[in-house]
């Protein structure tokens, strides 16, 4: 049986994308997955470490399953033998732990035979060619998904070269002083994770946090909020893009009383410009861009692919148009998908992109 | 989830098939229309809140919003019901909606999810399945629209003049008389789903005889001269409306219900019902009694006994000799804002629960009252032979 398939990047939405098109029908042997580690929570599983996660931000349908049911909350429930998890749900409120979404990878892993179409290897070249795309000289497939996770993390120049600069992604400890850069879900989580150290927090940041559930309103996961998305112009859809990317975290007493507490104390406070801490923490998220994902830059250099800003222009269902007809389909996964898909870097966004790429592979195989 | 327009109404249709077809499938089984009725309401409904209200209102809906929103729901069904006298069993129509709605979250929360990958960011659409789901219910609603048409009961409609009795309807249908219209000798119902309307009854020793019928319809009859019962109901449920009933012989009675405990609850309303022993009698019966005006009874306006269960409300007695309105045999009756006067006692009776008492409970009978207005009666209220009264 010849690989019909290729997905390029052995993270979360590469087990994503696995996983649909197993449930879509395909066989191991039909699909090929290159990444670096097999592990595909290897790289997330680093970073939320680092940041000391707990709970997830996403919610019950927050996985790599290849259908919402069931979700993380029905699982939570069944191994927890109760209800709560359950209710929690439906009223929006319940967050996997770290613990319970890393089994669940695991478990998706076991079950889809990932391992059995894991091939070890940095892909850097994907070009189109006769009959579909060349993944560096591992073979031409038909179809491919291309899930290059972030093209690395983000600290400012100005601050690349400090000694008491840390990435808050790197594992570390915390100073009696700290200051925070950044203001989104991992700012949040190091605030508490200091103040629980012990230390004295300065948030850095330029502008309030927005406080919301998920990273974008909920309305963005469907096609209720995409349809109109869709019809924006490449202006518009930019400006979009670049507001839903304002940092974000959960409204909550979670978060707010231990704030509160310590600002109280006077061991907490938010300043505009860094001030001579003993530690600099960067919860500054990644890099963007394709520029910055040699894939992604040879990608658009050698096909001369049509951009806009950071992003490669996409087709709704996350393919690239200019390289997809009834013979191949080119898709991106993560976050080079959010021109297609907002919220492309969450699961949920993993999975809407799987499901165009299954769809667009079953037209391909009934042909 | 947050719905689009189109995933609202195809996720609506496709959870609504099943119970239409369990509503046909019931609805064949009882030889009744109000589960289609009922379900077919449903449909409507929820359809027109998801085009006027839902969509709208919410952009995003949280799963705990379709518990209120069911209520809310149920609230319109309910009262569209009413409205248009679907008269669904309270009971069996509870108990439809709440399966229907569990039906309905699975299939929204699990079965659409894992049959169709992209229910959830399709907000809600069944891709190629929402028009079949559309279509098969739309097929589903017309067929079952059309077997109504098709099997619906015959009118006969009764010429004006006098005709003679005793007329025996035997089959579903409903008679119409014309203005004028006479039967003389009265008339037997023995088929459910009978109405009668608009006919006078004359003389017969029933006027109008109901036997082992539900479902039957008595509007506006005027029924005078029968030497026993003007309305006699055994075993059967009725609605009696606005009649008119004349009773003038010695063992006369104007409406009649008994034995029929067991079957779905009687109405009678609207009438005026004059002279004859008892006004209204119920034995071993469950009904509902209420507005109506009884007048000039010998032996009691208003009589609800054996072992009955009924509500007697808004009438007016007037006039009756030795009692006006009487719970009796461990009945449990509810007696509630009626007017009750000029009640006389009976001085060629020995019995001393009648000597004129506007109320009178009697033998184990169990009688809540409330808001009853009493005046110029013999006696106000009486209790007797370990009846019991309470009041609200």
């Amino acid at each position: 049986m010849t690989k019909s398939c290729a997905i390029v990047g052995g993270g979360l939405a590469g087990l994503c994308a696995y996983a649909t098109l197993r449930k879509g029908g395909l066989e191991p042997a039909e699909i090929a997955v290159f990444g670096t580690d097999p592990d595909p929570a290897g790289a997330w599983r680093v970073r939320a470490a680092a940041i000391r996660q707990r709970r997830m931000r996403s919610e019950s349908d927050g996985h790599c399953g290849p259908t919402t049911f069931p979700g993380l909350a029905v699982r939570a429930a069944r191994r927890r033998r109760s209800p709560l998890p359950l209710l929690l749900s439906v009223c929006d409120r319940f967050n996997p732990t770290v613990e319970e979404f890393l089994e669940h990878v695991a478990e998706v892993r076991e079950r889809s035979g990932w391992d059995e179409s894991f091939h070890r290897g940095r892909i850097e070249r994907v070009r189109a060619v006769e009959g579909g795309f060349d993944v560096e000289g591992r073979g031409v497939f038909a179809h491919v998904l291309l899930a290059p996770g972030h093209p690395g993390l983000n600290v400012p120049v100005e601050l690349e070269r400090d000694p008491r600069v840390v990435h808050a992604y790197r594992p570390h400890a915390y100073a009696e002083r700290v200051e925070v850069l950044g203001a989104g879900m991992a700012a949040a989580t190091e605030w508490l994770n200091a103040l629980a150290a012990g230390s004295s927090v300065v948030s850095i940041r330029r502008r309030e946090p927005l406080r919301r559930p998920l990273n974008l309103p909920r309305e963005l996961f469907t096609r209720r909020g995409l349809g109109a998305f869709h019809r924006t112009s490449m202006d518009e859809r930019l400006a979009l893009l670049r507001a839903w990317s304002m940092p974000s975290y959960p409204p909550g007493r979670a978060w707010d009383e231990p704030i509160g507490r310590a600002t109280r104390d006077g061991r907490f406070r938010v300043a505009a410009e860094l001030d001579g801490a003993d530690q600099i923490i960067c919860a500054t998220g990644f890099t963007r861009g394709f520029r910055r994902d040699r894939l992604l830059g040879r990608l658009v250099a050698e096909h001369g692919l049509e951009t806009a800003g950071d992003w490669i222009v996409l087709a709704p269902d996350a393919v690239v148009a200019a390289l997809t007809d009834d013979t191949r389909t080119l898709t991106l996964a993560g976050v080079p998908a959010q021109w297609a898909y907002p919220a492309a870097d969450t699961l949920a966004g993993a999975r809407y992109v799987a499901h165009g790429f299954l769809r667009r592979v079953e037209r391909w195989r009934t042909r | 989830m947050a719905y689009t327009l189109r995933g609202r109404l195809e996720t609506r249709l496709g959870v609504s098939l099943l119970p239409l077809l369990a509503a046909a499938t019931l609805a064949l089984s009882l030889h009744r229309w109000w589960p289609l009725e009922l379900a077919g309401l449903m449909l409507g409904v929820g359809l027109a809140l998801d085009v006027f209200v839902y969509h709208r209102l919410l952009r995003y809906q949280p799963g705990w919003l379709a518990a209120p929103l069911a209520l809310g729901e149920l609230a319109a069904i309910m009262g569209l019901a009413t409205v248009l006298s679907v008269d669904p069993p309270l009971g069996a129509a509870l108990s439809f909606f709440a399966g229907s709605w569990l039906f309905a979250q699975v299939l929204g929360h699990a079965v659409f999810p894992l049959g169709r990958l992209s229910y959830g960011e399709d907000g809600g659409e069944l891709g190629r399945a929402g028009p079949a789901a559309a279509a098969v219910a739309a097929a589903l609603l017309a067929s079952a629209g059309g077997v109504a048409w098709a099997t619906q009961p015959p009118t006969v409609t009764l010429a004006a003049g006098t005709h003679e009795g005793p007329l025996v309807l035997d089959r579903e249908q409903t008679l119409e008389g014309e203005p004028g219209a006479i039967v003389r000798g009265g008339i037997v119902v023995t088929a459910d789903g009978v109405t009668v309307r608009d006919v006078a009854v004359v003389g017969g020793q029933n006027g109008i005889e109901v036997d082992g019928a539900e479902r039957v319809v008595l509007e506006r009859v005027r029924v005078s001269g029968a030497t026993l019962d003007g309305i006699n109901v055994r075993r059967s449920s009725v609605t009696i409306r606005d009649c008119f009933v004349q009773s003038a012989g010695e063992y006369a009675q104007g409406i009649d219900i008994s034995f029929g405990f067991d079957l779905e609850p009687s109405l009678v309303e609207g009438c005026i019902v004059h002279g004859g022993q008892e006004g209204i009698v119920t034995h071993f019966a469950h009904a509902r009694v209420a507005d109506n005006r009884v007048s000039g009874t010998s032996l009691r306006g208003i009589t609800l006994t054996e072992m009955s269960m009924a509500k007697v409300e808004d009438n007016e007695v007037a006039g009756a000799l030795g009692v006006g309105i009487f719970c009796g045999d461990y009945s449990m009756c509810e007696i509630e804002e009626n007017s009750v006067s000029g009640t006389r006692p009976d001085l060629a009776s020995d019995n001393r629960t009648r000597l004129g008492y506007g109320i009178v409970v009697h033998y184990g009978a169990d009688a809540t009252l409330a808001d009853n207005s009493l005046h110029g009666n013999a006696r106000r209220v009486g209790s007797f032979l370990h009846a019991r009264i309470s009041s609200e």
